[in-house]
């Protein structure tokens, strides 16, 4: 925690209120997935959880930005009171090592749309693993289940990588990220 | 009240400790006991708006409805086909209804719990509780405080920049491709001045002196006292029972760890 600036973590647990607010506000549009399609309703609009972790890793680029960012946001969903119950912040917690597994295995150094979308990928796959336990899909038809595998997977590489890539960018070109990783990375290529 | 006064970081490790515990039991009887028994305890002992509390659990009872009927429609190919139990004019493989009624009773039992934690326990207490009792860095932590505080503020902040666009005339999108044009023109100001008014909060901060140290006072003081781990030991004690209950019924199942 010590090579964080002040300025960086406010900033992250401000993304992740911010985006605390987004995903309860996706929440009712997954259920109503879930009454079309079943439980894997959930899983075509499942990157959008795992945005805030791609965005803060990807603005502030050190390491655990992706972890307590998707904690965070997590918290704040269970104390502004959802639907799912306290084991969202565990669920969180989950999701946001996977995306930090992710940037980890590129050692916090490539931070390419690639990495983001492999590092959606990566939380899919963990939070998969977690619902599998947690909701009892060991209940559900296996081919089902490796459907929705997929179709997380897809939706944390497109939802989670690229749409939190695009906005990162849009904020970075505000100007207002100039004294953060992003803001100097996309100065210094403007610069060159 | 007991709830209220109870070690925030106490309160909630037990809590987390329940859940753990209630995620891996599959029959129908022991989280049904288990709510009815949080419920009581949060009503004897705790110190809130008795009428939040319900408008709080209602929409819990769709999310439950929504996973029996899930968990009964998708179910996997039940062992023992033969068993059957008719409810109205279904009938269902007595294995797949057990799971399903066991997964929704789940997920009350859970919310009365997760309901417990935040109907007693003040947000700001709890994180210096975390600072005090589980080490979390204080600059983490009033860091996370301080981006908290943001919430009310944005949501005046949407209002205002809405309020703007639509004094500029920027009229409301009817088609698809123009809503998400809208929600762009929106997110947008919305998050970068949220990051200016973080990064502003954090230059004040420091000016005054905050420094992130561990070594620094603290205006609410949070113990652990004996009195606090008589809730563990009351919670787990119960769940304990509830189980035994549960066995002695012949219901009881734990997750076998089939895939």
């Amino acid at each position: 925690m010590n090579s964080w600036k002040l300025k960086e973590i406010v900033v992250m647990s401000t993304l992740s209120v911010v985006f605390a607010v987004i995903y309860l506000a996706f929440l009712p549009i997954g259920k109503i997935l879930v009454g079309f399609f079943g439980p894997i309703g959930y899983d075509l609009i499942f990157g959008i959880w795992f945005i805030v972790s791609i965005i803060a890793a990807y603005i502030i680029r050190k390491p655990g930005a992706a972890f307590l960012s998707e904690t965070i946001a997590a918290t704040v969903e269970v104390l502004l009171g959802n639907a799912v119950g306290p084991m969202l912040i565990v669920a969180g917690m989950i999701q946001g090592a996977g995306a930090e597994s992710a940037f980890a295995i590129t050692r916090y150094k490539k931070y390419t749309l690639a990495t983001l979308m492999f590092a959606g990928v990566m939380a899919a796959v963990f939070s998969f693993a977690w619902g599998y336990f947690r909701s009892g899909y060991a209940a559900l038809d296996s081919s089902y289940v490796i459907a929705m595998l997929v179709l997380r997977m897809v939706s944390g590489a497109l939802i989670s990588g690229v749409l939190g890539k695009y906005l990162s960018d849009a904020l970075a070109r505000t100007g207002v990220l100039s004294s953060f990783a992003l803001g100097k990375e996309m100065r210094r290529r403007r610069a060159a | 009240m007991y709830l209220n006064d109870l070690n925030p970081s106490v309160k909630a490790l037990t809590i987390a400790g329940l859940v753990f515990i209630l995620a891996f039991l599959f029959d129908p009887i022991t989280p049904f006991l288990y709510l009815i028994f949080v419920i009581g305890v949060t009503f004897l002992f705790g110190r809130f708006n008795k009428k939040h509390y319900l408008l709080y659990f209602s929409p819990f009872f769709i999310f439950a409805f929504g996973m029996l009927w899930t968990t009964l429609a998708f179910a996997d190919a039940p062992s023992n086909p033969e068993q059957i139990i008719a409810v109205l004019w279904w009938e269902f493989p007595r294995e797949d209804l057990f799971i399903a009624v066991s997964l929704s009773l789940r997920v009350l039992a859970f919310a009365v719990l997760s309901l417990l934690f935040i109907f007693t326990t003040d947000m700001v207490h709890f994180v210096l509780s975390l600072i005090q009792q589980l080490k979390l860095p204080p600059k983490l932590a009033y860091g996370v405080l301080a981006g908290y505080r943001f919430l009310p503020m944005l949501k005046t902040e949407f209002q205002q920049i809405r309020a703007a666009h639509r004094i500029r005339g920027v009229s409301q999108a009817k088609t698809i491709q123009g809503k998400v044009g809208q929600w762009k023109r929106l997110a947008i100001p919305l998050l970068a001045g949220a990051i200016r008014k973080a990064e502003r909060t954090a230059v004040a901060m420091e000016s005054k002196g905050f420094t992130g140290n561990r070594n620094r006072t603290y205006f609410h003081q949070f113990t652990v006292t004996k009195k606090d781990w008589l809730f563990p030991i009351f919670m787990f004690t119960a769940l304990g029972l509830v189980i035994l209950v549960s066995v002695k019924l012949g219901y009881f199942n734990i997750y076998d760890g089939e895939l």
